[in-house]
C-alpha cells in the first residue's frame, strides 16, 4: 500500500526547507535575490553529487571514506589533462569521469574480493588517491581552465538557474528511476537490506557491489569536475572536507546506515537544508566556531528522527504481528 | 605560470655566498601542516639550500590532511628515515610541541616555520610571516583606500591554524585604529569549497553593506578576487594575501587594491641554512634579538610588504629583496659560530 506522502522521509526535510526559506526571507529578504539563489542553487548542484556519491554506497550498507579523494583526484586530473597536455574539455572530462569509475571499481573489487570492511579498503584507498592527487600537483593548483568551462561553471542558462544544477537534476532523476525502477537499483536496495537473504535469491553481491562503487565513484568524478568550473582552477584541496557532508545530507534525507533504505529526493533535500543553514549562519554573522557545531548538532537531529521512526515502525509491526 | 617565476627568479638567491663549511651529514626535513599551495615554495628553497650548502638532503614532505596526528606520524617516520633537523609548521600550537620536544632529544635542531610553538618548547627558534602585523598592515592599506567610516569584513583562514586569531585581533586593532568596523569575519574558510560557499553567499546577501574586504589567508583571497570579478564590483575594495594567479591578476585587472606578499622560499631556504649551521656547532645566540608573539619570544620575521597594482609585476624582486635583506646577516645576528 501506498505510504501517505506525510510519511514520506523527503515530507520532513521539505518542511525544514520551506519553513527555513520563509523565516530567513523575512528576516533577510536578500536571501531570495536571483544572485542568492543562483548561488545556493550552485552549492546544492555540487553538494548533492558529492551526497549521491555517498548515498548509493550507503544503500550498499557499506560506507565510502574515499568520495572526496576520488573527487579531488578527478578535479586534478580534468584540470592537468587540459593545462599540461592541452586535451580539449569534453574529453578531459570524459577521461577524468573514467577515472572516477576506475577508482571506484578498484574499491569494489576489492571490497567484494576480500571480503574487508569497505570503512577500511576506502580508508587505505583514500590515502592513496590523495598521495596520487599530491603527487601529481605537488599542492599546486592549475590554473589553465578554459573559459567554456569557467562558464559553465558559473553562468547561468536561464537567471538565476545555473549550468552545474543540469548534470545534478539528471543525477537525481537517474538515480531515482535506478534504484525504483530498475532490477539493478532493487539489487543494490536488497544487497543492502539483507545481504545474505540478496545472496540466496540469486543476486550476485559482488557484481552489485563493485557496481555500486563504480557509480559512487563516477557522481564523485562529477562532482570534482563541477568544481573545477566553479572554482575555475584545479585546486588539490578539492574534496577534502567532503566526508561529513557526503554522510550527513543522505542521513537528514532518511537513509539508514546499514543499508537497503535511502530516498533521492530526501539527499536532495538534505543537501538544500545544509547548503541553506550554511548561508543563514554567514548571513545572521554568527561566530565562526559555532559553524561545525550547528552541523553536528544537525546530523543528530536526523540520527534521532531516523531513529525515532525506526522504533515506531517496530513497534507498528508488533502490534500487527500480535 | 606566476610560480615557476617566482622559483627561478629565487633561484638567484643561491648567488649569495656560502659563509662557512657546510655538514653534508645533514639531513633536513620540511614539513607543512598540510597540503597547500602556500608551502609549495619550501620544496625548491629546500632543494636550493641543499645545493648551495651541501647539505644531504632538505626535502619537502606533506601530510595528506591537515592533521596533527597524521604529522606526528609523519615526523616520528622520518626520524627513522635518517633526517636529523626539522622545520616543521606547527599543527597546533600547543599539540606539537610535545613531538618537537622529541625530537629536539635526538639532538636534532627543530625550528617552527610560518606558524610558532607555544612557549616553553625546545624549538630554536620560530621564522614566520608576523601574521598579526601582516594583518595588520593590510588593513592599513585597506583604510588608506576607504578612510574612516568604512565597513569591513574580514575573510580567514584555519581555525586550528595558530595564526588565524592573530589574524583577526590584529584586523579588529588595525579597523579600530582607523575608525573604521569589521562588520563580519567568516573563518574556517582556507579550502576552496566553503571559501566559495560563503564568500559567494555573503557578498550575494550583503554586497551592497560592505565596503572592503581583508582576507588574510590564501583560498580566501583566490576565491574572494574571483567573486568580485563575477559580480563585476570595483566599488568594494580588497587587500588579499599571496601570490596566487588569480589574486594578482585581479589586482592587475582592478578588482582587487593589492595583497600583503609573504616569504615562504626564505623561510625555507634560511631555515634549511640555519638547520646545517646548527648541527654543524652553532649555537643560538644568547642575546639574539628576537621579537615576541602571542605563543613565543623567540620569533624572526620572514617577510611582509604591500604589493599594489605597480607592484604586481616585480612582485618577485619584491620578496627576493625581502630574503636577501634576512640572510645577509642572519649568521651574525642570531648564531653563535666559533
Amino acid at each position: 500500500m501506498s505510504r501517505r506522502f506525510w510519511e514520506t522521509d523527503w515530507f520532513g526535510p521539505l518542511m525544514v526547507v520551506v519553513v527555513a526559506v520563509a523565516v530567513v526571507s523575512i528576516l533577510n529578504p536578500s536571501f531570495l535575490s536571483p544572485f542568492n539563489i543562483q548561488v545556493l542553487l550552485l552549492a546544492i548542484a555540487v553538494n548533492a553529487m558529492i551526497a549521491f556519491s555517498q548515498m548509493i554506497i550507503i544503500a550498499i550498507g557499506q560506507m565510502n571514506l574515499s568520495v572526496g579523494a576520488i573527487g579531488g583526484l578527478s578535479a586534478i586530473a580534468f584540470a592537468g589533462m587540459m593545462e599540461v597536455w592541452g586535451i580539449p574539455w569534453p574529453i578531459a572530462a570524459i577521461l577524468a569521469l573514467a577515472l572516477g569509475v576506475l577508482a571506484g571499481v578498484a574499491n569494489g573489487v576489492l571490497v567484494a574480493l576480500t571480503g574487508i570492511s569497505a570503512f577500511v579498503i576506502t580508508l587505505a584507498s583514500l590515502s592513496v588517491y590523495k598521495g596520487v592527487n599530491l603527487g601529481i600537483t605537488e599542492a599546486q593548483p592549475f590554473y589553465k581552465i578554459p573559459d567554456v568551462v569557467k562558464g559553465l561553471g558559473n553562468d547561468t542558462f536561464l537567471h538565476p538557474l545555473p549550468w552545474l544544477i543540469i548534470p545534478c537534476v539528471l543525477a537525481a532523476l537517474l538515480l531515482w528511476y535506478l534504484l525504483n525502477r530498475l532490477p539493478l537499483g532493487r539489487s543494490i536496495l536488497a544487497v543492502g537490506g539483507n545481504e545474505h537473504a540478496a545472496e540466496l535469491s540469486g543476486i550476485s553481491v559482488r557484481r552489485v557491489v563493485i557496481v555500486a562503487h563504480a557509480i559512487s565513484g563516477l557522481l564523485a568524478a562529477s562532482a570534482g569536475i563541477m568544481l573545477v568550473g566553479r572554482l575555475q582552477l584545479g585546486q588539490p584541496t578539492i574534496g577534502d572536507d567532503w566526508l561529513i557532508l557526503s554522510f550527513a545530507a543522505p542521513v537528514i534525507g532518511g537513509a539508514i546506515l546499514s543499508g537497503g533504505h535511502v530516498s533521492v529526493a530526501g539527499t536532495l533535500l538534505g543537501v538544500a537544508i545544509v547548503a541553506i543553514f550554511t548561508q543563514v549562519l554567514v548571513l545572521f554573522n554568527i561566530d565562526p566556531f559555532l559553524v561545525q557545531v550547528v552541523l553536528g548538532v544537525l546530523i543528530l537531529w536526523a540520527v534521532g528522527v531516523n531513529r525515532f521512526r525506526e522504533v515506531r515502525a517496530l513497534k507498528h509491526s508488533a502490534q500487527v504481528a500480535s | 605560470m606566476q610560480f615557476k617565476r617566482l622559483i627561478s627568479a629565487c633561484l638567484a638567491l643561491t648567488a649569495i655566498p656560502t659563509l662557512a663549511l657546510a655538514d653534508s651529514s645533514t639531513r633536513v626535513a620540511l614539513i607543512p601542516g598540510g597540503p597547500h599551495p602556500y608551502f609549495a615554495a619550501w620544496e625548491q628553497a629546500g632543494a636550493d639550500a641543499a645545493a648551495k650548502f651541501g647539505l644531504g638532503a632538505a626535502d619537502y614532505k606533506v601530510p595528506q590532511k591537515w592533521e596533527l596526528g597524521l604529522q606526528n606520524q609523519m615526523l616520528e617516520s622520518l626520524v627513522t628515515q635518517g633526517y636529523n633537523a626539522f622545520l616543521i609548521f606547527p599543527g597546533d600550537p600547543v599539540g606539537t610541541v610535545a613531538i618537537a620536544n622529541e625530537l629536539a632529544d635526538t639532538g636534532a635542531p627543530v625550528m617552527a616555520l610560518a606558524g610558532c610553538l607555544k612557549d616553553p618548547s625546545d624549538a630554536v627558534f620560530c621564522m614566520g610571516t608576523d601574521t598579526g602585523n601582516s594583518a595588520y598592515l593590510g588593513t592599513k592599506e585597506l583604510l588608506k583606500e576607504l578612510g574612516a567610516g568604512a565597513k569591513i569584513a574580514h575573510f580567514t583562514g584555519f581555525l586550528v591554524d595558530p595564526n588565524t586569531q592573530l589574524r583577526i585581533d590584529a584586523v579588529n586593532k588595525a579597523a579600530e585604529e582607523g575608525g573604521a568596523e569589521v562588520i563580519q569575519v567568516i573563518a574556517d574558510i582556507d579550502a576552496p569549497e566553503p571559501a566559495e560557499e560563503k564568500i559567494n553567499a555573503y557578498l550575494a546577501a550583503h554586497a551592497a553593506d560592505v565596503d572592503g574586504i581583508i582576507t588574510t589567508a590564501w583560498v580566501p583571497a583566490v576565491v574572494a578576487s574571483s567573486a568580485l570579478r563575477k559580480i563585476g564590483d570595483k566599488r568594494i575594495k580588497m587587500v588579499g594575501i599571496d601570490h596566487d594567479e588569480v589574486v594578482l591578476k585581479a589586482i592587475k585587472d582592478g578588482f582587487v587594491h593589492g595583497t600583503m606578499l609573504q616569504n615562504p622560499y626564505g623561510q625555507g631556504y634560511i631555515g634549511s641554512y640555519a638547520a646545517d649551521r646548527l648541527r654543524s656547532g652553532c649555537t643560538v645566540k644568547a642575546d639574539a634579538p628576537f621579537k615576541s608573539n602571542a605563543l613565543t619570544d623567540k620569533f624572526i620575521d620572514s617577510g611582509t610588504v604591500f604589493a599594489g597594482v605597480n607592484d604586481v609585476d616585480d612582485y618577485v624582486g619584491s620578496m627576493q629583496s625581502i630574503t636577501n635583506t634576512l640572510f645577509a646577516d642572519f649568521e651574525s645576528t642570531y648564531l653563535d659560530c666559533k
